[in-house]
């Protein structure tokens, strides 16, 4: 079945490019030049995938991510041209999933939305228990991790922290959204700083190498990013060059 | 002229001298002694007097046509009149020279108050040069009036802008010059032109100039009226530095904003052509080979946006930081991820010195990471085919040290603070290693601005050895 994908952008090169990226691989794709336009479209169409632009003309990025969000559980995948990290954990709190630098590469641009669309993708168990990405095996009715099928042990921390990073494969969740997820309750601040202990705790656990980490991505400035099972097989590092 | 009214009145009073009283002829005399005082000076006053004096005894004190007296009696009124006559002309002199000062005190006021209105209310600071300069020399009748603030091109003026002490230029050309402030008092007789230092607060600010075409001859009152003036000169002069220094720190911010507004929306403007150009260089980097060198170049374009972006953002203090504690495990394997795509064969080589805890420091991860991509593509670049490029990581007291270093050929000793200058290039290089010049120097500001600092040390054995300085932290163990 072929996929829906809606572009909103204000700029018609852009439009094009991404339209180019993504026709090869028989994906329908719409386009919107405003951000209501694009929240109309979104509400017409129910596309799989939502490219949006930051720098429209007429609403501000976020309040079109809020507003979809209302409503709608479309991966939306956020392209930024600015160097601001602040202004993208917004938009990542404001509900979207991901995001791509200006300029970008068409095939990192098609990387990170074939990652959205599958992790969207509705499962044939509803009630998905199993989580596989790489040796990793998560089983959530055991509350248990296997990697290459020996037992992980885990602390009841390192536990929910790698759930919520697991069930949200490919997504880009803010040190913020983590910390809630995990410590709720806990006042975020100077707590964040837990994190980095929990998360360098983990990777010792299920990285070969913890400098060259496979699945617990960090996007700087913004938070963690599990590797999807796709980038998982290709190996640690090298995930492309993004700010 | 006052002898001619004495003599007249005398006249007079001789003609009806049978029916005067003697004291007719001394309230007479009186009368006309004190007119003339008023209206010429004390020695005409005193002058009159003893005319008066003598005029009394020897027209109308008997024996007439005499200076003898008859009378003892009427030695004591001669010599009460003379008495009388002489301090009266005293007492009015003081008077009216009292009354003569205060009037030259008001204007002096006068002209005082409208000075300092000049010096401080005219809208350009020049102007109220021009206006001191007139008042001093109208006030003072001189040929000219000057105030120095530039370097000039006569030595003198600048000799006493240099040294602070005063110097005069006589008539046959020579110059005197002083040990203080005020002039040489035995030059001033021949002073063609004197020059006199301003000073404000021990520093001089300008040359005061004053001269004409005869010898200046002031007096002592002048004098002080000078120097007086000389001090609203100094200060109209400081104003007029200070209005102009503020002149240039509105333009400068004004061409500051201009430059930021300018570099956001290059920054945007540019990114969105050069997001289509890589994307459409990509897809055709299959067909062409060419396409490959187009998305190279696109990215290169784009790093020299954002480093002149961010260059601009660090000199104006305008670049966000976002300070927090932060795990060198995180840092390095983000660098691992940054960088893994682009070594070019050149292996990089982790050295973590962790000594049992995990290594953390308080920084902003965002320009860290970016420092030390920046450090790495550095040694990369410079280091010989397939050498690898170390990166160690260890904690000093209250420093997390990060040092990249290289078997490159290392840097001269005269060019090692040079290379943290934006747009330095290493002699000899091959105009093109791809970068854009400013990564040292963004890499060093962006250090200090976290707190820390980036230094440069030749490696043993060959090679460089950049660190980059940041402030350590501890991290908590556990949280439950």
């Amino acid at each position: 079945m072929p996929q829906t994908l809606l572009v909103i952008d204000d700029e018609p090169q852009i439009r094009r490019v991404i339209r180019n990226a993504f026709t090869d691989n028989d994906a329908r794709v719409l386009e919107a030049a405003t951000g209501s336009e694009g929240i109309d479209l979104a509400a017409s169409e129910h596309p799989d995938l939502i490219i949006l632009d930051l720098g429209l003309p007429d609403v501000v990025g976020a309040e079109v991510c809020r507003e979809i969000r209302k409503w709608s559980a479309t991966p939306i995948l956020v392209l930024s041209a600015r160097h601001s990290d602040e202004e993208k954990v917004a938009l990542l709190d404001a509900g979207a999933d991901d995001y791509v630098t200006k300029p970008f590469s068409t095939s990192e641009l098609q990387a990170r939305a074939r990652a959205l669309l599958r992790r969207a993708r509705p499962t044939p168990a509803a009630g998905k228990t199993r989580i596989e990405i790489g040796e990793l095996v998560l089983d959530l009715d055991a509350r248990g991790l296997t990697r290459a099928g020996s037992p992980v042990h885990l602390t009841p921390i390192e536990w929910d922290l790698i759930r919520v990073l697991m069930a949200n494969a490919g997504r880009t969740l803010t040190h913020q959204h983590l910390f809630t997820q995990v410590w709720s309750g806990r006042k975020y601040g100077d707590a964040q700083q837990y994190l980095r202990v929990y998360v360098a705790n983990l990777r010792r656990k299920i990285e070969s190498d913890t400098l060259r980490p496979r699945y617990i991505r960090t996007e700087p400035g913004v938070g963690y990013r599990f590797a999807t099972a796709t980038e998982a097989a290709q190996g640690g590092g090298g995930s492309g060059v993004r700010d | 002229m006052w002898f001619a009214v004495l003599a007249a009145v005398t006249l007079l009073l001789l003609a009806f001298r049978s029916r005067l009283d003697k004291a007719h002829v001394a309230l007479l005399y009186l009368l006309v002694v004190l007119a003339g005082t008023l209206a010429g000076d004390r020695r005409l006053g005193l002058s009159l007097a003893t005319v008066a004096f003598l005029f009394f005894n020897f027209f109308f004190l008997p024996p007439y046509q005499t200076f003898a007296i008859a009378d003892p009696l009427d030695w004591l009124v001669l010599v009460t009149f003379l008495v009388v006559s002489t301090v009266a002309a005293q007492m009015l002199h003081r008077l009216r020279s009292e009354a003569e000062a205060s009037k030259r005190r008001a204007a002096e006021v006068d002209r005082f108050a409208t000075l300092g209105a000049e010096t401080l209310s005219v809208a350009r600071a020049d102007d109220a040069l021009a206006a001191i300069e007139e008042v001093i020399r109208s006030t003072l009748e001189l040929g000219f009036c000057r105030i120095h603030t530039a370097p000039e091109p006569d030595q003198l003026v600048s000799w006493v802008a240099e040294s602070g002490h005063a110097a005069i230029r006589q008539s046959d050309g020579t110059v005197r010059i002083g040990d203080s402030e005020e002039p040489d008092p035995a030059g001033l007789g021949e002073a063609y032109g004197i020059f006199l230092p301003l000073r404000v607060r021990d520093r001089t600010v300008g040359v005061l100039e004053i001269g004409q075409d005869r010898p200046l001859a002031l007096s002592p009152a002048q004098w002080s009226f000078l120097s007086a003036l000389r001090y609203y000169a100094a200060l109209g002069v400081e104003r007029a530095r200070l209005s102009a220094e503020a002149d240039r720190a509105e333009v400068l911010r004004e061409a500051d904003r201009l430059k930021d507004a300018l570099m956001a929306s290059v920054s945007h403007d540019l990114r969105t052509p050069l997001t289509t150009i890589k994307a459409l260089a990509h897809d055709m980097a299959g067909l062409d080979d060419r396409a490959i060198t187009i998305e190279e170049e696109a990215d290169r374009l784009n790093r020299l946006v954002a480093d002149l972006l961010d260059l601009s953002r660090l000199q104006g203090g305008a670049l966000p930081m976002s300070i927090a504690v932060n795990a060198v495990d995180d840092l390095v394997g983000a660098l691992v991820q940054r960088v893994s795509g682009a070594m070019e064969g050149h292996e990089l080589r982790i050295e973590l010195e962790e000594g049992g805890t995990l290594l953390a420091g308080r920084f902003d991860f965002v320009h860290a990471l970016r420092i030390l991509v920046n450090l790495v593509d550095n040694a990369r670049k410079y280091s010989p085919a397939g050498a690898p490029v170390d990166l160690i990581a260890r904690r000093r007291d209250g420093d997390l040290e990060l040092a990249v270093a290289d078997r490159g050929p290392g840097v001269p000793v005269a060019e090692r603070e040079r290379i943290f200058e934006p747009f330095y290039r290493p002699a000899g290089t091959p105009p093109d290693v791809g970068g854009t010049g400013l990564g040292l120097a963004i890499a060093r500001m962006l250090a200090v601005a976290q707190g820390g600092g980036l230094a440069y040390r030749p490696r043993e054995g060959g090679g460089s050895v950049l660190t980059l300085v940041l402030p350590a932290a501890d991290l908590p163990t556990s949280l439950s």
